[in-house]
């Protein structure tokens, strides 16, 4: 199925040019006077270079302003994502939201058994064929680990991915310069030569900032090669209120985007030009036992940070879905959620992640896909202009049925009764005339997917390249 | 300020979360010649255990139990030295606590910790990112009966087997428990790699800790 990007004519502003001023001169002060910390000798050296304030001891930078600006100057608005299927390449651009699965869970409930399990290779394949299929998913985090390839893991999530499905794969897991160029190594093959691979990255890799205000050694040296590649990298801060940032939503928001800010002005200092996304999604810590919470009810101007982004003139991934409960179907895993779509789109947000995962990014359970899948469509169609012209009007049916009577007879009804509902997973009849229970309609539909869509595979040379690139790194990382 | 009235206020400062009151008072207790163990055990040990069960109670929230426990923690610095040589805090077990090798995660891992030592444990916290040989070594030097090892990567789950098996090299795996955490972790991964258990949150990460001290819990 083609994708179906949430296209809207609607905007709204969340925040005034005024406070988008006052968070981004939060984030210029904290870079300029407290710092980052770069555990990297090779970022340290490229930020002293270009004149940051670089301690050795402490390995924190503190950029001032102007460098700041000047390296921010290069960041393009803008960029494509790349796909193996080039019908599912992405062109960022205004007024369009593409979405992805979420990803990296730890554990799954077996499809088959209903056991919970430890995630494996096996998981990652058969999600991808069914993202592969939905028009929801723009793109591809590949959901679970493939925990029965060690270290190599992402690599193989990689592979998983490409087997699978045609659409671009965002990972979230390749940390780390040896596993990168494995990866760009990959990337090549598919796309060919490695002009083509910058032309149209085939992927592009989420690297989380660790808060408060520091950045990881692989994730960040890793960013470094992929961008020289041309891979896009996108900074994620997940500033959790309370704990890792301030408890005020203002100020976790100004330690998350010094964080995506400073790694970004590395990037640009290395290769100027460089693809890179902004990402900031926030939480709080459960005031009484510190718990993880992405939802609570007094979340304010949620999305705010995709408005910084744009501020700053990033594209900027959105973090929506991923629900705390555990179990699919419940009154809070669509609670949590339902909004999310709406509003990350109202914002003009460029790309999404993701749908598909209970228990907060940890839990897959295959039929959790098709639901969050239902309340996207929702969303995309609740956002659609309204046709309002001679036909949509239907005067003449009106005046033909006049006061009183019914539409069932009427040829402009039999015309577009058809088509006016979605028979989603909450309108399926059953024998019995009655609804049918969404959760059996989604598990059924994984099922119909997983026994009848096959993607295009992988030419037999690629295939067997990237087997071989596989072994040789299973063999360099254990 | 009479000698009860030193120690009733040294609890006071810790359930209140005020460590320059509790620093203060403390040298005014060793001024006096205040035991400092009872200081220590009526006082500071007091106040931890009030500001443990008003966090129970949920009328505490994170920051009054960590800031308690840092007065807390204070006002130790300047009492411990003073201790005579036989004299010793009553205390539940040491704990060596970290995260993994790999592993950047650090807000579970100072969670269990801030919830130990509000339960009575002494905990040494030697941080993110540590190798299996930090956390035996740790362990040694601290004379510790327990290990913590959090891992929030199922990357990184295999460095808390590492810890495991170390422990057994270096022969002290008979004194010393493993207990780990995070995530990704499961009681079936626990029994896999040999741990002595296992605890999906802090709370129950105390109960688990007293479970393989031998402390009722
Ligand atoms: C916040 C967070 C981060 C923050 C951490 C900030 C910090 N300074 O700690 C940041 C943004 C830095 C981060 C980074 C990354 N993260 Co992260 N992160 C999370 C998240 C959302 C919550 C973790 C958390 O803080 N929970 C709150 C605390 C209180 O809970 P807890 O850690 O589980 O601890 C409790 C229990 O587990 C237990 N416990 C914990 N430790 C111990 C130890 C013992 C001894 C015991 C008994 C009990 C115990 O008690 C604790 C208290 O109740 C989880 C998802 C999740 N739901 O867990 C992902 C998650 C763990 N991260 C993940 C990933 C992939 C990463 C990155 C690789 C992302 C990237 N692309 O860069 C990096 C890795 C960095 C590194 N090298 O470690 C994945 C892991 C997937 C996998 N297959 O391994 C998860 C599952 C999310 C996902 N699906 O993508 N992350």
């Amino acid at each position: 199925m083609p994708i179906e990007p949430i296209r809207t004519t609607f905007q709204i502003q969340l925040l005034s040019h005024e406070q988008l001023n006052r968070l981004q001169e939060a984030t210029l002060t904290i870079l300029e006077e407290v710092g980052v910390r770069f555990p990297s000798q090779k970022a340290l050296a490229i930020f002293a270079d270009h004149g940051a304030l670089v301690d050795h001891d402490t390995q924190i930078v503190r950029i001032p302003r102007d460098l700041v600006r000047r390296a921010m100057a290069t960041v393009p608005r803008y960029f494509n994502l790349g796909a193996r299927d080039p019908a599912c390449d992405l062109h960022l651009q205004e007024c369009v939201t593409y979405f992805a699965t979420d990803g990296c869970g730890v554990e799954t409930i077996d499809f088959e058994t209903g056991q919970r399990r430890s995630s494996v290779k096996a998981d990652v394949e058969r999600m991808a064929r069914v993202a592969d299929y939905l028009s929801s998913i723009a793109f591809y985090w590949p959901m679970i680990s493939a925990q029965d390839f060690g270290r190599a893991a992402p690599l193989h999530e990689l592979d998983a991915s490409w087997n699978n499905m045609g659409k671009h794969i965002q990972s979230e897991t390749l940390m780390g310069e040896v596993p990168a160029r494995y990866g760009i190594e990959m990337g090549t093959v598919i796309a060919g030569d490695k002009d083509e691979l910058r032309r149209r990255p085939l992927f592009s890799v989420v690297i989380c900032t660790i808060a408060p205000l520091a950045q990881d050694k692989e994730g960040i040296e890793g960013a470094l090669l992929l961008a020289e590649a041309g891979i896009p990298v996108g900074f994620l801060a997940m500033p959790t209120m309370g704990t890792t940032a301030p408890s005020t939503f203002a100020g976790a928001l100004a330690v998350g985007d010094a964080e995506i800010i400073s790694a970004t002005v590395l990037m640009q200092l290395a290769h100027p030009g460089a693809p890179v996304f902004h990402s900031l999604m926030e939480a709080w810590a459960d005031p009484r036992s510190g718990a993880y919470v992405a939802y609570q009810a007094k979340a304010r101007c949620r999305y705010a940070q995709i408005e910084l982004a744009h501020h700053w003139g990033m594209p900027a991934l959105g973090g929506a879905f991923g629900t705390e409960s555990v179990n699919p179907g419940t009154w809070q895993a669509a609670a949590d959620v339902a909004m999310d779509p709406i509003l990350v789109s109202l914002v003009g947000t460029e790309i999404v992640t993701g749908l598909g995962l209970n228990r907060s990014y940890t839990l897959l359970h295959a039929e959790s896909l098709i639901l969050d899948d239902e309340l996207y469509h929702r969303a995309r169609n609740t956002l659609m202009d309204l046709e309002v012209d001679d036909n949509t009007l239907a005067l003449d049916s009106i005046r033909a049925v006049g006061p009183g009577g019914h539409f069932m007879a009427q040829e402009h009804t039999r015309k577009h009764m058809r088509t006016m509902m979605e028979m989603g997973v909450t309108h399926q009849l059953g024998p019995d005339g009655k609804y049918r229970d969404p959760l059996e309609v989604a598990r059924e539909k994984v099922n119909w997917i997983l026994n009848n869509h096959q993607p295009e595979p992988l030419e037999e040379a690629k295939r067997a390249e990237l087997s071989r690139i596989l072994a040789a790194a299973g063999r360099e990382l254990g | 300020m009479s000698k009860e009235e030193i120690i009733t206020r040294l609890a006071q400062s810790v359930i209140d979360g005020e460590p320059e009151d509790a620093v203060e008072l403390a040298k005014q207790a060793l001024d006096e010649g205040l035991d400092p163990l009872v200081c220590i055990n009526q006082g500071l040990t007091a106040g931890i255990n009030r500001v443990g069960e008003l966090f129970a109670s949920g009328e505490y929230f994170l920051p009054d139990l960590i800031i308690g426990g840092e007065a807390m923690k204070a006002a130790l610095a300047v009492l411990e030295p003073a201790l005579a040589g036989d004299q010793e805090r009553q205390i539940l077990g040491r704990v060596v606590l970290g995260t993994v090798r790999g592993d950047l995660h650090e807000i579970g891992k100072t969670l269990v910790g801030t919830m130990l030592t509000a339960n009575g444990f002494l905990v040494t916290d030697i941080g993110i990112d540590k190798p299996a040989a930090d956390f035996v070594s740790a362990a040694r030097e601290a004379n510790a009966t327990l290990i913590g090892a959090s891992a929030l990567l199922t990357t990184t789950m295999p460095e808390q087997q590492k810890i495991v098996e170390e422990l057994k090299e270096a022969g002290l795996r008979d004194q010393v428990r493993v207990m780990i955490g995070g995530a990704p972790i499961t009681q079936g991964w626990a029994d896999k790699i040999g741990a002595d258990g296992y605890a999906e949150d802090a709370i129950s990460a105390v109960a688990l800790a007293k479970q393989l001290v031998g402390v009722p819990v």
